[in-house]
């Protein structure tokens, strides 16, 4: 019975290392949508993977850009071939191509970003920021001396029009005759049309700016007139450090951090992902108010800010200054005790759209189609 | 209303200025009998070289010779594969749009994302210079013995050759030349119109500069026209989104270049083409 | 008549096929040394870097397919620009008219009564009339008003472009696409079928070798190719032969802007199921075409093989994006590095070597 005792030892001994065969290192794959040279979504998850590979020492990344619709399973495939066990698929078109090969791959692990089916091995999150839009508009409200705001868009889809809604809800919120005048240039990307639609806005009298674009040009041409605008996903300061006001940061590695320690520790398996949805906002780290990390308001206006007073039902008469740190501080709380998107809500038509005392739920906010008042310019699918 | 109207011509000047550079450019190369479809990847580079020798040396002007001699080095690739080795100007234009497009995009990893801080202002020496140009290039074009000899090139090579011209020595200097000045177009999107460099930042402004080229009936001074009405078409789609459906508006200067082809050609005499424009051209071989 | 060592170079008016081939697999080898200085530049050895090409693509069984699903497109789109160009018309705007037979077999899928097994033979058709239709102006607009065909197909494009997005942000978006620019998805009946294990929409390829060996006996056979030919090569002639050019043009462009048109019937019905933005519909396949019926050198069943190249081509690029981690563009580099060199090359077709060690005479015959 020696050999017996021998072999069970032999057995258990090799059960123990198993655990230090788990040190070694977890291979993530990117599969992302743009280039990541646009400085703008696929920058910023770019950006979130380099800091998630500093953070976690046993993490490897590799990354593919520009990846078409279409050839979403066959990119999955290179980079499983490349020793991928995690892959991060960033654009909602790449839904279907992720499921498909979630299926083919049971044992490995896929997240989505932006969309809304899940399988055993297949978790979705998203990061969004309405909510810094909606800062952003009450400094813009509190900004724009013509009483017009430009804003110029990429696509007329739920999430811009979200975001713009958000906006203006916000600008008017300070300045309730302000109005926010729409410019869509139908790309992600195409600095040109965004630098001409800014100058057709700034035509119209507008003079504060946001934007949805994938490029730093409309920060870039309204300070070149002096004009004060907001910043778009990637920190932008240092395109205009005297104009830009503030702008929404995103924070993708909170999330790649969090979904990859839960991996890693063994708490996110192949087969208990159908119920993990990231739906990640100020409260949860992955927004961030400012054209800078770490700078919320640029002080080169934190005193003009500071100087235009507005009352509120809740918080009273106040700055724009105080109340945006105030919204920033509500929204930014675990338990979220504000929410833009609370109602009464009428759309620009007066249509009524969110009940009195009601937030909007999430699924309301991804399908979101009406125009808030105060928005001015096409509407392409206006309900 | 007034005012809508200086805002808008404004705008038009400013997008007007590199399409004018790089269609002068392209009138040259045409006339001397060689169509070059590689002005989208001659003004890329330009664009990409002139942001990098800018942000490097300081001196956006600077920025723009480097930007004209890398158009011009690439035109030379042009002129040799259609000159020297006769082969078709459109393919080996269309090869030139795709080699630019691409060595720009995997050159220029790393410099996005980076504001230039000396930036050249945009109505520019670059605005006015072109309008100069536009003047000089018509009067040595259609007033002196050189202007004769490129034409004459464009036309009629082998009775140009008969007259003791070097046929193939005036179709480079010209194709040359138009690269240079769409690297000059390219270099002014990076330096002075939106002063940073973006991988695909001219978007099609090179092919309708050869649409103006063709429109502007191979002519310097109708170049300004061609150019200054693209240039405010290309503005008005973002102006008169209020009005009218934007999907509509953006394909407005795409739809008008085919239009306004139509309603300016016909076989009326003086706007035609240059008779030997496309057709390679072998010494002693006519 | 020249001599190079104990070779004698002649000039010959039609080179022979195999001499075609010799040249054209020197240009793109040439090509390939020329891109290694690419390679070189980010830091990685080129011969390594083939390799490594080489094993994610032709052999690696999941990969290896996905060449045949991106030549499907470009063998129909190719097979129509060989036509086009034989007939000395540049169309440029395959990419439009891909786009346009898209949007054309878009609107049978979801709005047609058609029943299931109809429904995927009229959307094909209906792509094709989708194509030529979109090709239709630019070709009128060259034969009635000499406007030039390389500015008014290109532009096509664009206004295909917008098109697409207007459809898909209007009056076409799905009610099921979530806010998002898609139409609805397909029903089944609307769908390709797929070799299994693969992504690989077959009957769509089936229909390009098919298109391309009808094409090759129809120039080779038939009145009318015989009228493209004449035309292609000496419109004098053409004149004098009694061939009408309006009519010979105007059907050499139908064809070739139609085979486009079911280039964009594979896409959507083979991959996407639904008509989405029009950078996803089309990977740039009409401009690629371009060089498939270059190289092709106007054969048509030439076409076959070049597209399976180009495919081989798109295909090694999603290998660098991947394995050598380099920027999407270089794909780019190289399509125009090997065409550069494919025309450049192209003057020594004219041109034999003929083994004549001792042969003196001709060289001074010559001078």
């Amino acid at each position: 019975m020696r050999w017996l005792t021998f072999l069970v030892v032999l057995v258990l001994a090799g059960g123990l290392a198993v655990p230090g065969i788990a040190q070694q290192k977890l291979k993530a794959g990117f599969v992302y949508v743009g280039p990541i040279g646009d400085y703008g979504w696929t920058h910023a998850h770019d950006f979130a993977r380099k800091i998630a590979e500093k953070k976690l020492p046993w993490l490897e990344t590799i990354y593919v850009e520009k990846v078409p619709e279409g050839q979403t399973e066959s990119f999955i495939d290179k980079l499983i071939l490349q020793g991928a066990r995690v892959i991060f698929t960033t654009s909602f078109g790449f839904m279907d191509g992720t499921l498909a090969a979630a299926k083919r791959y049971p044992n490995h692990i896929f997240a989505h970003a932006s969309g809304f089916k899940r399988a055993p091995n297949v978790a979705t999150y998203m990061a969004d920021f309405y909510q810094v839009y909606y800062l952003n508009g009450l400094m813009a409200g509190a900004a724009t001396k013509s009483g017009k705001v430009g804003y110029v868009g990429a696509f007329p889809i739920p999430e811009v029009k979200r975001h713009m809604g958000a906006f203006a809800l916000g600008v008017r919120a300070v300045n309730p005759k302000a109005t926010v005048h729409v410019r869509w240039i139908y790309e992600w990307f195409n600095p040109t049309a965004a630098k001409e639609a800014t100058e057709a806005l700034i035509a119209e009298g507008a003079d504060v700016f946001a934007f949805t674009e994938d490029t730093p040009t409309v920060v870039q041409v309204a300070a070149k007139r002096g004009l004060p605008s907001f910043g778009h996903y990637s920190p932008m300061h240092k395109f205009a450090p005297k104009h830009m006001i503030s702008g929404q940061l995103v924070h993708w590695d909170k999330i790649y951090v969090d979904f990859l320690s839960k991996v890693y520790a063994g708490k996110y398996t192949a087969e208990n992902l159908a119920n993990v949805d990231y739906w990640w906002l100020l409260a949860e780290g992955a927004a961030e108010l400012g054209g800078e990390f770490g700078m919320p308001v640029n002080p080169e206006w934190k005193a003009r800010l500071q100087a235009v007073k507005v009352g509120t039902p809740d918080l009273g008469r106040l700055s724009v200054y105080d109340l945006v740190m105030k919204r920033l501080a509500q929204m930014s709380d675990p338990k979220v005790t504000f929410e833009p998107f609370t109602g009464p809500i009428k759309d620009r038509k007066g249509v009524l759209r969110v009940q009195s005392g009601k937030r909007m739920t999430v699924g309301e906010l991804n399908g979101m189609e009406w125009a808030a008042p105060g928005i001015v310019g096409p509407w392409p699918k206006e309900p | 209303m007034l005012e809508w109207i200086l805002t808008a011509i404004v705008r038009a000047l400013a997008v007007s200025t590199p399409l004018l550079w790089a269609s002068l450019g392209e009138i040259y190369a045409e006339r001397s009998g060689v169509i070059n479809l590689g002005v989208e990847g001659m003004m890329i580079l330009g664009a990409l070289f002139a942001f990098v020798v800018a942000q490097v040396t300081g001196y956006p002007v600077a920025g723009l010779l480097a930007a004209a001699a890398a158009g011009g080095l690439a035109a030379l690739l042009h002129a040799f594969v259609s000159i020297t080795l006769r082969a078709n100007q459109y393919v080996s234009g269309l090869a030139l749009t795709m080699l630019g497009l691409g060595l720009a995009g995997v050159l220029g990893r790393g410099w996005e994302g980076i504001p230039l801080l000396n930036a050249l202002p945009e109505i520019s020496g670059l605005t006015y210079l072109g309008l100069l140009l536009a003047v000089g290039l018509w009067l040595v074009l259609h007033h002196t013995r050189l202007g004769m000899v490129i034409r004459s090139t464009g036309e009629s090579p082998a009775a140009a050759e008969a007259l003791g011209v070097n046929v193939h020595l005036v179709r480079y200097l010209c194709v040359v030349f138009g690269g240079t000045m769409a690297g000059v177009a390219g270099g002014f999107l990076s330096v002075a119109y939106r002063p940073s460099w973006t991988e695909g930042m001219t978007a099609g402004l090179g092919w309708i500069a050869i649409a103006i080229t063709i429109f502007a009936g191979w002519d310097p001074l109708k170049a300004v026209g061609g150019a200054l009405f693209f240039g405010a078409l290309f503005h008005l789609s973002f102006r008169l989104q209020a009005w009218v459906p934007p999907e509509a508006l953006r394909m407005m200067p795409f739809a008008f270049t085919i239009l306004v082809l139509a309603a300016t050609s016909g076989r009326r005499r003086g706007r035609g083409a240059p008779e030997a424009l496309g057709l390679p051209y072998a010494a002693g071989e006519r | 008549m020249k001599r190079l060592g104990p070779f004698s170079v002649e000039r010959v008016l039609v080179p022979s096929g195999a001499w075609v081939l010799a040249i054209s697999l020197g240009a793109i080898a040439a090509a390939l040394v020329a891109a290694g200085v690419i390679f070189w530049a980010f830091g990685i050895n080129p011969l390594r870097a083939y390799a490594i090409i080489f094993a994610g693509t032709l052999a690696d069984r999941r990969a290896a397919p996905e060449i045949l699903r991106q030549a499907a497109p470009l063998l129909l789109a190719g097979v129509g620009l060989v036509l086009a160009f034989r007939a000395q018309f540049w169309n440029i705007g395959a990419e439009g008219q891909l786009l346009a037979g898209a949007v054309a077999s878009t609107g049978v899928a979801l709005f047609s009564p058609i029943p299931a097994p109809w429904l995927l033979p009229a959307m094909f058709v209906a792509g094709f009339l989708g194509g030529a239709l979109w090709g239709l102006l630019p070709t009128l607009l060259r034969l009635k008003l000499e406007v030039n065909e390389v500015v008014s197909t290109l532009m096509m494009n664009y206004v295909a472009l917008f098109s697409v997005e207007w459809l898909i942000h209007g009056p076409w978006k799905g009610k099921t696409a979530f806010g998002f620019a898609y139409t609805d998805t397909f029903p089944e009946a609307a769908r390709l079928a797929l070799i299994p294990g693969t992504r690989v929409h077959w009957p769509t390829l089936v229909l390009g070798i098919a298109l391309a060996g009808a094409l090759a006996f129809f120039l080779g056979r038939a009145r009318l190719g015989f009228e493209i030919r004449v035309l292609g090569e000496n419109p004098t002639a053409a004149r004098y032969a009694g061939i009408d050019p309006f009519r010979t043009i105007l059907l050499a462009m139908a064809f070739s802007a139609g085979a486009a048109g079911l280039a964009g019937v594979g896409e959507v019905a083979g991959i996407h199921h639904k008509l989405l933005a029009p950078g996803q519909v089309s990977l740039g396949y009409g401009y690629a075409a371009i060089i498939v019926a270059w190289l092709a050198r106007g054969n048509p069943l030439a076409a076959i093989l070049t597209a399976l190249f180009l495919g081989l081509i798109f295909s090694s690029g999603d290998v660098m994006k991947v394995s050598l981690q380099m920027p999407f563009r270089v794909t780019d580099v190289f399509n125009g590095l090997i065409l550069f060199f494919l025309i450049g090359s192209e003057r020594l077709l004219n041109y034999r070597l003929r083994w004549a060690p001792g042969d003196r005479a001709a060289e001074t015959a010559d001078a």
